[in-house]
């Protein structure tokens, strides 16, 4: 019967998201990168590899290696995929995860015989299914189309469905939480982007604390930085992994996971007692 | 309480606080009430009287500041205590992008009905609430009429022993009313306990068995139906009535009365209204007027709640 139901709910959730106009977008741009893609690559390789790098600003006369041109492609995608596209991601989800919280629904879903981690649980678990599935849809696509037109098939860039995910679901969580106190999906997307528009000054912090001329700004300065996901930090280490570069640190990762973690046990405790 | 009731609660209480005026509102203020099971029972009261915070309070949706609810012997905190009860929510919003039959089977999946069961029942109850070639369609073009006669269908997806209606003719026509009664009728006479949570009086009246009346949060009043309208009967009114005569009558009506020699009684049947006037017209006595009363709901309520023109 649990079985059941968390299949119903999340089922529901992918309904939902199947004929929202904001999800057809998302999944219509991975589409038409996916095409664009297809369309540059309908070129002879050699020659298409100088007329691509040529194209992305980069000449030169020596050949170029093949393996490189595709790590850059796949660095192209995973900029896109962990910026813009984490960006639609979280504005997506948000109306998502704010949809069943709607007065007049909400007492509907409560009235049922199923615990209330499990409604909130299965709402962020389908959303994550929703995002996922999108990801995979073009890193793969992409993964496929390089990998069939160069030879070239480096597991590494399927890697970026990892750190993509994994960043969405922090940011997820920080929207799941914003939604159960607010009830807003607005604001749950402020919200994660404000997350998102504020690690890169945050991952300066070691330059941040020497023109701070204030201990006590020093030290929120550093507290911020320690507290809040570090979701430039993970990019960087998504483009490290692409690299080939070895990972020097995986206290962003660590730490943004205590972070996710924190959010939802707030979201969680917060809607089993809440009254609506 | 009594492990036979449907719905028992004792001294429910609800508060709700206003953070920034530190103001407190007592929704429901100590409700204790017991609904026995395969009854209809109608919840009354004026706006604002705190019905739907105890339907809400009954199923969990908000948390009691005091007391206890069980239904059908269970903890009402428990979801498991809900599991036999179908809830039709007051300006319930169904996710508009189901069809008809999808909201119906996501409903009863929710009730941890298989897949099978689940085709069976939508495609019956579509029938049963008369949406049966809508079953398809996105509930985005239901009327609200349509929706309403939905949403009851899915909180009977899972045959529930206990069926909780708030408003549940609410923009619902005439004839769909009437839909609404015939299957209620048939629950209830199949042992489905049915608890209403209606303004409208003559539909209660019309439906219920039992009533309770809410006002500021309190239950005020609760009882039969047919014991609170008894006022019912006939009330004859005549002139030159002699004392003697006045004072034998007085002992056969329910109710009599002498007012600037206008002689009033209350009959409470047709016999005994018969046998007076036979009397009156014996000794001679002018007889003005003689007419059938009735004490509706309406009025009870009226009394009850105090307030001339309430909204129930």
């Amino acid at each position: 019967m649990i079985l059941r139901q968390s299949a119903a709910l999340v089922r529901d959730t992918l309904q939902e998201a199947s004929l929202r106009w904001i999800f057809w977008g998302y999944y219509g741009l991975s589409t038409a990168a996916i095409l664009f893609f297809l369309f540059l690559l309908h070129v002879d390789v050699i020659e298409g590899a100088r007329a691509t790098i040529s194209l992305l600003g980069e000449t030169s006369a020596r050949a170029f290696p093949l393996q490189e041109l595709v790590r850059r492609f796949y660095g192209a995608v995973a900029v896109l995929l962990y910026v813009h596209g984490m960006a639609l991601a979280v504005f997506a989800a948000a109306g998502l995860m704010a949809a069943p919280l709607e007065g007049g629904r909400i007492e509907w879903l409560l009235a049922k015989p199923v615990a209330r981690w499990r409604i909130l649980g299965m709402r962020l678990l389908g959303s994550l299914i929703a995002v996922g599935l999108n990801v995979c849809y073009l890193v793969l696509s992409v993964w496929i189309i390089l990998g069939w037109k160069t030879g070239v098939w480096d597991p590494s860039f399927l890697a970026v469905i990892a750190t993509v995910m994994f960043m969405f679901a922090v940011l997820l969580s920080v929207v799941t939480l914003a939604v159960v106190l607010a009830g807003s999906a607005t604001l749950a997307t402020m919200a994660a982007f404000a997350l998102m528009l504020i690690s890169p000054l945050l991952a300066q912090h070691k330059l941040m604390v020497k023109l701070l001329d204030s201990e006590s700004w020093r030290n929120i300065w550093r507290a911020l930085y320690w507290a809040l996901p570090k979701v430039y930090e993970v990019g960087r280490m998504n483009m490290d992994l692409l690299r080939g570069r070895p990972i020097e640190s995986w206290m962003p990762v660590w730490s943004s996971a205590l972070f996710a973690a924190l959010m939802l046990v707030a979201a969680f405790c917060l809607f089993a007692r809440r009254n609506y | 309480m009594t492990a036979e009731a449907a719905i028992q609660t004792e001294g429910l209480t609800c508060i709700y606080r206003q953070l920034w005026r530190r103001r407190e509102v007592r929704a429901v203020d100590d409700v204790s009430l017991e609904v026995s099971r395969g009854t209809s029972f109608g919840l009354l009261g004026p706006n604002g009287a705190g019905k739907t915070t105890f339907v809400k309070l009954l199923l969990g949706i908000v948390r009691p500041a005091a007391g206890q609810a069980r239904l059908l012997g269970l903890d009402c905190r428990r979801p498991e205590a809900r599991l036999r009860v179908g809830y039709l929510p007051e300006n319930h919003r169904l996710p508009s992008y189901w069809t008809g039959t999808g909201l119906l089977e996501f409903a009863a999946a929710l009730s941890g009905l298989d897949a099978r069961t689940r085709r069976e029942r939508a495609r019956q109850l579509l029938e049963l609430v008369g949406l049966g070639n809508w079953g398809d369609v996105r509930l985005a073009r239901y009327s609200k009429g349509m929706l309403q006669r939905l949403g009851l269908a899915q909180a009977m997806m899972h045959s529930p022993a206990l069926l909780i209606l708030d408003e549940p003719t609410d923009g619902v026509d005439p004839l769909g009313r009437q839909q609404i009664r015939t299957i209620l009728r048939e629950l209830e006479q199949r042992g489905v306990t049915i608890f209403l949570n209606s303004h409208l009086l003559t539909e209660v009246e019309l439906f219920c068995k039992e009533v309770a009346i809410m006002d500021r949060g309190r239950l005020v009043l609760s009882g039969k139906v047919r014991d609170l309208i008894a006022g019912k009967g006939y009330r004859l009114t005549a002139l030159n009535v002699p004392e003697r005569l006045f004072e034998r009558l007085r002992e056969q009506a329910s109710a009599a009365a002498m007012r600037d020699g206008v002689a009033e009684f209350q009959f409470a049947s047709r016999e005994e209204v018969n046998g007076a006037l036979d009397l009156l017209r014996a000794a001679g006595c002018l007889v003005e007027s003689i007419a059938p009363t009735t004490s509706t709901l309406e009025q009870v309520f009226l009394r009850t709640v105090g307030r001339e023109g309430s909204q129930p």
